[in-house]
């Protein structure tokens, strides 16, 4: 194992502690556990907070999307690991602003389980939850079961939605609202081509011959529907496009935004010969791209591999993703 | 049984509980990842030291919220989290409850019964703790003597954990295992069961 990291056991708080003294004006901690980040503004009286979380090791997911117009906490866990229900709920009272609170967080079941016992506390403090959860992989579960994936990239859009959302002073009905129509229309499928090392255990989250990809893995290194051989990247942006307009049931004249995510150790050359395709098939078929994200926005520290999300968009939707939007990782407008 | 001598009661029997993590993790190393004894004993001992810092005119409800944070914070396992939603479920149930007779108990543990089925997504006989707890509420139901009625509740947990025997695990870590699961006692419902067992002993002797 060779990584830049000191004691293993510190990592966590010692990544979060760079990103504090590199953006003192965008976050804080609101106490003394380095697990728990809110906006620098916040709380915001009047306005919804929204509170995120979950393991490391996923930068920019969970703690890069803290900030305006986005998620306005985090509660971070160790890596891949849950946080717990007390720094879920400090969060939440840092944020609250009289308007309630909103949960927006991958499906996971350790997440969930803090979660809800975090919105238990907040209720005794009373201060009124709502839970939204981000399960946009359909890799993971056939569209019957589509409240039973995993969490993946794709929440990002559905914080920036509802970070709009709450920003604008809507109530925290509206505000779950959007966020579930968001992620009901989002929808990702990645691939994973080598794990990543655990840096706490020194053992790779999965094991993957040589010369072979894992399409539909998740963002630990979970199995995905099928272990092939590599193919091309057009190839690959043929199976993946194809998996996400079906499930969307994508037809011609549709407007999508589109996320072409490196999982950490993909460069971004590659990603754009993804996206190349991938906006060549897109228009193919009458779809517009009305918005396009091309980056590093959910990893697993340095797996190597890539996810495509598709958001089907309508004007409500794209409105919400255009609003203005400010935080370490992420800026719009 | 008012708030302060629920303290003591509380306090006794989770340090009689603790005795039990040794067999707890052994249980849970069979069937799951052995953390089980960690969670017990941690969050026995965060309870003893939170319910400690309460004001001694602290509400029945107000010691099992304050049990709760403690139990979920200590070792924030899944059967924490899960134990802990149950206190926080039947600390509602206690909203005005300044004496807590056989009638509350049933109560709290009904609403702790109905939190853990639903947010563990399990019921009865998927081999988890609620098979303990869940026979322990039909014990209590329609009792109104204190210490008869922690026996019915200890004779029919001791029955259903008995029988967690001859189950197959569908929740969990130990569902993996699927028929090899067969022939060992559930952990999470042997850890309630303890727990009876630890309240009944922790009682004070009533001189003659």
């Amino acid at each position: 194992m060779r990584k830049i990291i000191n004691a293993p056991d510190a990592f966590v708080d010692e990544f979060v502690e760079g990103i504090l003294l590199a953006h003192p004006d965008l976050v804080k901690t609101p106490g003394e556990d380095l697990r728990v980040l809110v906006r620098a503004d916040a709380p915001t009286t009047g306005r919804v907070g929204i509170v995120t979380g979950g393991g490391s090791g996923h930068l920019p997911l969970f703690k890069g999307y803290v900030g305006k117009g986005l998620c306005s906490g985090v509660a971070i866990g160790n890596v891949f690991s849950s946080p717990s229900s007390e720094q879920i709920h400090e969060a939440t009272k840092a944020v609250d602003g009289g308007a309630g609170v909103l949960y927006l967080y991958g499906n996971y079941g350790g997440d969930v389980f803090n979660f809800d016992l975090a919105a238990d506390l907040a209720e005794l403090d009373g201060i009124e939850t709502r839970t939204v959860l981000g399960c946009d992989d359909v890799a993971s579960q056939p569209k019957e079961r589509a409240s039973d994936r995993r969490g993946v990239a794709g929440i990002i859009f559905a914080y920036k939605a509802a970070g709009a959302a709450a920003d604008r002073g809507d109530t925290l009905q509206r505000v779950a609202e959007i966020a579930e129509d968001v992620v009901q229309h989002t929808a990702t499928m990645g691939i994973g081509l080598a794990p990543t090392i655990l840096p706490t255990t020194g053992q790779p989250s999965f094991v993957l011959p040589e010369g072979e990809m894992e399409v539909g893995i998740g963002i630990h290194g979970e199995p995905g529907i099928r272990r092939g051989a590599l193919e091309t990247a057009d190839e690959i942006a043929g199976h993946l496009v194809e998996a996400l307009i079906a499930d969307l049931g994508l037809a011609s004249g549709a407007r999508v935004a589109v996320l072409v995510n490196g999982l950490g150790a993909t460069p971004l050359e590659e990603l754009y010969v993804l996206y190349r395709k991938t906006h060549q098939l897109l228009e193919a078929k009458g779809i517009t791209i009305a918005k396009n994200y091309i980056g590093e926005y959910a990893t697993s520290l340095e797996m190597a591999g890539a996810s495509i999300s598709l958001l089907d968009l309508n004007d409500e939707r794209l409105a919400l993703l255009e609003a203005p939007a400010k935080s370490p990782f992420f800026q719009e407008g | 049984m008012q708030g302060n001598e629920l303290k003591e009661r509380i306090r006794e029997s989770l340090t009689g509980l603790i005795e039990s993590s040794d067999e707890l993790r052994d249980l849970d190393q069979a069937l799951g990842d052995g953390d089980l004894g960690i969670t017990v004993s941690a969050g026995s001992n965060a309870v003893i030291a939170a319910i400690e810092q309460l004001p001694s005119d602290a509400t029945p409800a107000d010691i099992a919220r304050a049990s709760a944070k403690a139990f979920a914070n200590a070792n924030p396992s899944t059967m924490a989290a899960l134990v802990a939603g149950a206190l926080l479920a039947g600390s509602k149930v206690w909203a005005d409850v300044t004496e807590v007779g056989v009638e509350n108990a049933h109560a709290f543990a009904e609403a702790a019964a109905a939190s853990i089925a639903q947010r563990g997504k399990t019921q009865v006989g998927d081999k988890t703790i609620l098979d303990g707890l869940a026979a322990a509420v039909d014990a209590l139901a329609g009792q109104t003597e204190a210490d008869e009625a922690l026996d019915a509740a200890i004779l029919a947990a001791s029955n259903a954990v008995e029988n967690t025997k001859n189950l197959q695990s569908r929740r969990g870590r130990a569902s993996w295992l699927q028929e090899r699961s067969i022939g060992i006692a559930d952990p999470g419902a042997t850890a309630f069961l303890r727990f009876l067992e630890s309240w009944k002993s922790s009682a004070p002797v009533v001189a003659e």
